[in-house]
């Protein structure tokens, strides 16, 4: 059995098409103007890598835009379809750290790929892409170069604060030092710093191993160095971070389409 | 409408009140004891409003006060926190007085109940009170509201100094307290004390506290009875009518109206599918947004724990200043905030998981509440004991900036998804 | 694992390299020098593991409410329980104490649930404020450190009051007694009071000192006197702080300053924040804090009592906590304080979620107002040396200070 999902983030829209064998096709694009136009965008893009054309797929739908989409009725949270999808592609994962564009998730999954325990931090801005990007901007480096800079980095700059108010204006203070704090430690420091409230949210719910990252910022390798240092072991992360929510939503979609058929 | 447009908060509480009996009245399917409530609600504030007229004190209080002591007296009680948490709910001002609370100098991390109360203080948008009465239950903050309070009313005060355990020395530090306080409002008041009507007032105690027992032996009931929109009228009984018939006569509408639907098998919400834990109380504007979530899901509130469950104790109505005090300990809020955080209110929260038959439990962190969100994990790792999952919700239960509905919806869907797999 | 303790070589400190009016590394204080090693060991110092080895007990007291001369006489060593000197991500502080209970109370369990206080044999706390008490509630189900008691502390300052704080005291003295197996006398308890007392006395000499036009000790180096007071035999502090005064009185010292400061607020105890106020120029020469003035001022005054009672009432009417209510008692004494040491600013520093401070807040200062002083107001996490932020706050400060003076 084919099947669709489709995860609409707040900086991106994601699609999947998965089969029997495995994921067929799968797109991320940009929301554009219009959200069910993007949605129509991102499906099109996934189901054409499938080689197919039409779309009478059974899906479902998740992400913080995922009412806005009327033609998927069948709509499931993100934690759900991010349990579902990382036990998919990473069945030792017994935890998800899933840090996306406005918000930081953990998640903790069982065997059987369920949801055991979850945790969100979505009060602040701290600890999240949208504050990379800030940061990207402050210091004058392209997001995608502050990644391997850290990796450069001979030490961390302290970053006390931990608000990210407060944490930008310490950030301006080491550029504008004399002598100058060295960017590449700078951004060890910055993702120290995000990597610290985390680990925070983490022992709220209790570090297992297998430790999984998705989302986004899981591509930033210097980011994950960082917090692999934290935790002391490597972590898992998938090939393509940031569609494990869409792929959890097609799963879903089969689970309710065999149980429709029995 | 702005606060200082009208006369005052409590015209306008008044007539909310008035209405939203009438209105409940004139619906076929409404409870009697939600009219009841509302009817007691608008007599308690006329009361207030008419308190200079017919020449009674008016004594503002805070949180768990002995306030039998107060109606043995004649004396009549405004409950400052739940004046703000009812103007937050019915009259949707908060904005206002937390505004006010922040100019006086109050810091936003300060309890917004609190700062609400020191809001509508300084807006002197309720009735002068002729005395301000405060403790130290339940936390900080309402030790330290007494004193601004005071000070922005130009009236006299009393506190009372609750002690942390219940030693014998401490049991009779805090009678002592009492005997000071009735002194102090004899004074104030020209009034004495009435002990027989204070005696009397012991028995009612007793009762009040049976039928809270009751109502919530009738909970657990399968499927569950009562709705989580009757909480806060659950809690504002004693709350403001402490020892009074009025919440006798409340709490034996609300336990025979529970009897009737247990009797006939039916459920507060149409089909029972989750029962769930309440811990703490949440945002008190979006309970009734909370109410048809429920509905929607088969979620029912079947047990809250640290609030409306209260212990076995028999107060003795021959001591009445002694029993008033001793109830002070039993206050299911004060077991769990005030006090050690002993072993016996874990085992009662993992015995009331077993009893209740409960999925799942939602912990309504107030961010204003520094003691009962230092039980989070605790209580989180007692309920896993018991195989009981534990979600919590940093919330606030007065500001209406801080959730939204659509947040709510979001994450307690999560969670109900996540009880559905299991 | 990267640790915590980041090696100072590769730290990079907004503050900067000090240049200027007083140059506080090179002190030409020995026992000053031994003080800031001691501080800096903190937790495990070399005494303290000594004392440990040969078999001593050593307990953890939060709170000025704690009545140390009990645990002295009963033969054992009571070592303040404070944080981490740096502010800091309390991931497991977090994680158990919920983020809204003040950084105080997070830095201090979260250095106990990662073993930094395990030699501790007895915690001992007083029923003071919500954070305090939940660190203890906390404490106990999770560190398990053997002995522990918590006293009622009354807010009141009555007769009444006096006589449930006398029972409380009486009771842990009778708990520590049936726990060691031992009777505490009232000669033990007369020793312990004397030690005390000079203690106290001796600080009260040294903050003497600092009342002078230019004091001969800077707010910095005070608070390592202060901080190393709790983390040693009493008696042995005594010691030291006998030769430092005596060090102090030949060093022909003076610190001058652009404005003399008091700081105020929640229960701090790092140096480096006063150093980062000190290294603008503003001179920190009296402190109205939980781990200063508010630990020392008031002796302990037999006056017919017995110890028992006369500690007792020493403890509950001492240098008031802004939990006592009325608060005008510890208005007064930070009135007086301003008086005596002739400030001309105060600097408060509320840690967040500090509610019994913030509430006091307005009414301070509005009475320092009345008498012409200003309020500099900071909100501040415990631990922390005093960022960009704040140093620039208080650069604004010193210079309004400095206009108001011409």
């Amino acid at each position: 059995m084919k099947t669709l999902g489709v995860d609409i983030g707040s900086l991106n829209i994601k699609a999947v098409v998965l089969g029997d064998d495995g994921i067929l096709g799968a797109s991320i694009v940009p929301p554009g103007d219009e959200i069910e136009a993007g949605a129509r965008k991102a499906i099109g893009m996934a189901l054409a890598q499938a080689s197919l054309s039409n779309n009478s797929l059974p899906a479902a739908a998740t992400g913080t835009g995922a009412k806005l989409i009327s033609f998927i009725p069948q709509q499931k949270a993100i934690t759900t379809c991010l349990a579902r999808g990382i036990h998919y592609l990473l069945p030792s994962a017994r935890m998800v750290i899933d840090m996306g564009a406005e918000s930081t998730t953990i998640l903790k999954v069982n065997e059987r790929g369920r949801l055991a325990d979850w945790v969100n931090h979505d009060k602040c801005a701290s600890g999240t892409g949208l504050f990379l990007q800030q940061m990207a901007k402050l210091m004058g480096v392209p997001l995608e170069e502050m990644a391997h800079l850290s990796l450069q980095a001979h030490a961390r700059a302290d970053i006390s604060n931990t608000c990210a108010v407060f944490a930008e204006s310490e950030v301006i203070s080491h550029v504008h030092r004399d002598p100058p704090t060295p960017k590449e430690d700078i951004v060890a420091g910055i993702y120290a710093s995000i990597v610290s409230r985390t680990m925070s949210l983490c022992k709220r719910v209790g570090i297992t191993k297998d430790v999984a990252v998705t989302g986004g910022v899981a591509l930033n390798d210097g980011l994950v160095n960082i917090m692999e240092q934290e935790l002391g072991f490597k972590v898992l992360k998938p090939k393509s971070p940031q569609i494990v929510a869409a792929l959890g939503a097609a799963i879903i979609a089969e689970e309710t389409a065999e149980k429709g058929t029995k | 409408m702005t606060i200082a447009e009208h006369e005052s908060e409590v015209d306008l509480l008044i007539r909310t009140f008035r209405m939203m009996a009438r209105m409940n009245r004139a619906q076929p399917e409404a409870r009697p004891s939600e009219t009841l409530y509302y009817q007691m609600l608008a007599e308690y504030y006329n009361r207030i409003r008419n308190a200079r007229q017919v020449g009674k004190l008016l004594a503002a209080h805070t949180v768990f006060f002995p306030t039998e002591i107060l109606y043995a007296m004649d004396i009549i009680p405004m409950h400052t926190e739940m004046t703000t948490w009812l103007t937050a709910l019915f009259l949707r001002e908060q904005a206002e007085l937390l505004a006010k609370g922040a100019e006086l100098g109050l810091a936003p991390e300060i309890c917004s109940p609190h700062r609400g109360v020191a809001g509508i203080f300084g807006l002197k948008a309720i009735p002068h009170p002729d005395v301000i009465l405060w403790s130290n239950l339940i936390c900080d903050n309402t030790a330290k509201s007494g004193e601004l309070m005071m000070e922005l009313s130009h009236s006299p005060g009393f506190f009372v100094d609750n002690p942390f355990q219940n030693s014998p020395g401490e049991i009779s530090y805090l009678v002592d307290e009492l005997k000071d306080m009735v002194h102090f409002l004899e004074e104030k008041s020209g009034r004495k004390m009435d002990w027989n009507r204070l005696s009397e007032m012991v028995i009612h105690a007793n009762q009040e506290i049976e039928l809270y027992q009751e109502i919530c032996a009738l909970r657990k009931a399968v499927p569950s009875p009562m709705s989580i929109s009757n909480y806060l009228e659950l809690l504002s009984a004693d709350y403001l009518f402490p020892g009074q018939p009025e919440a006798i006569k409340y709490l034996t509408q609300l336990r025979d109206e529970l009897k009737i639907m247990v009797e006939r098998g039916k459920g507060a919400v149409s089909h029972e599918r989750f029962r769930l834990m309440t811990l703490f109380v949440p945002p008190m504007h979006l309970i009734n947004y909370l109410a048809r979530f429920f509905e929607e899901q088969g979620a029912v509130s079947v047990v809250e724990p640290l609030f409306t469950c209260w212990p076995e104790g028999e107060l003795d109505p021959s001591r009445p200043l002694q029993s008033v005090a001793m109830k002070s300990f039993l206050i299911p809020e004060r077991r769990s905030m005030y006090g050690p955080l002993g072993e016996q209110a874990l085992q009662d929260i993992i015995d009331s998981a077993q009893q209740y038959k409960i999925d799942g439990a939602i912990y309504w962190a107030f961010m204003g509440c520094r003691q009962s969100c230092a039980t989070v994990r605790v209580i989180k790792e007692a309920l896993s004991e018991v195989d009981v999952p534990m979600f919590t919700i940093d919330c606030d239960i007065v500001d209406p900036t801080v959730n939204s509905e659509e947040e709510i919806r979001d994450k307690l869907t999560q969670f109900i998804e996540m009880l559905e797999d299991r | 694992m990267y640790s915590v303790k980041i090696p100072s070589i590769t730290r990079y400190q907004i503050v900067g390299c000090y240049r200027g009016r007083l140059n506080i590394r090179d002190t030409k204080l020995p026992t000053l020098d031994h003080f800031r090693v001691v501080n800096h060991a903190f937790p495990k110092t070399k005494e303290i593991m000594d004392l440990k080895r040969q078999g001593k007990m050593i307990f953890g007291w939060l709170c000025t409410y704690v009545p140390e001369e009990i645990i002295h006489a009963a033969g054992i060593l009571p070592v303040r329980i404070t944080g981490y000197s740096r502010e800091m991500e309390l991931e497991d502080g977090n994680a158990y104490l919920y983020v809204n209970n003040c950084s105080f109370s997070r830095s201090c369990l979260q250095m106990g649930l990662r073993g930094e206080y395990d030699y501790l044999d007895g915690v001992v706390a007083g029923s003071t404020c919500d954070g305090a008490r939940r660190l203890f509630d906390l404490w106990l189900h999770y560190i398990k450190t053997p002995f522990h008691h918590i006293l009622t502390v009354p807010r009141k300052y009555t007769e009444r009051a006096h006589g449930l704080y006398y029972e409380q005291v009486g009771m842990f003295k009778q708990h520590l007694e049936q726990y060691l197996n031992i009777k505490i006398t009232d000669a033990a308890l007369l020793q312990s009071i004397e030690v005390y007392n000079e203690s106290r006395d001796l600080l009260k000499k040294l903050y003497e000192l600092r009342k002078l036009d230019k004091p001969l000790i800077t707010g910095t180096e005070t608070m390592e006197v202060l901080n190393a007071s709790f983390r040693m035999p009493k008696e042995l502090f005594n010691h030291y702080l006998r030769q430092l005064l005596a060090e102090l009185a030949i060093s022909g010292r003076a610190c001058p300053s652009r404005a003399r400061l008091m700081v105020t607020g929640s229960v701090m105890n790092n140096p480096e924040f006063i150093q980062s106020i000190e290294e603008l120029g503003g001179l920190v020469v009296t402190d109205e804090l939980c781990t200063s003035t508010r630990y020392w001022s008031d002796p302990v005054v037999l006056d017919g009592w017995s110890p028992l009672e006369a500690i007792s009432r020493r403890y509950l009417s001492n240098f008031p906590c802004a939990r006592m209510v009325p608060s005008d008692g510890r208005f007064e004494r930070i009135l007086q304080l301003a008086r005596e040491y002739r400030i001309d600013g105060v600097i408060s520093q509320i840690i967040r979620y500090c509610v019994p401070y913030a509430h006091d807040l307005p009414l301070m200062t509005e009475k320092l107002r009345q008498i012409n002083i200003p309020t500099l107001a900071l909100d501040v996490e415990y631990g922390t040396s005093g960022s960009g932020q704040i140093r620039t706050r208080v650069q604004a400060f010193l210079e309004m200070l400095e206009t108001r003076k011409k």
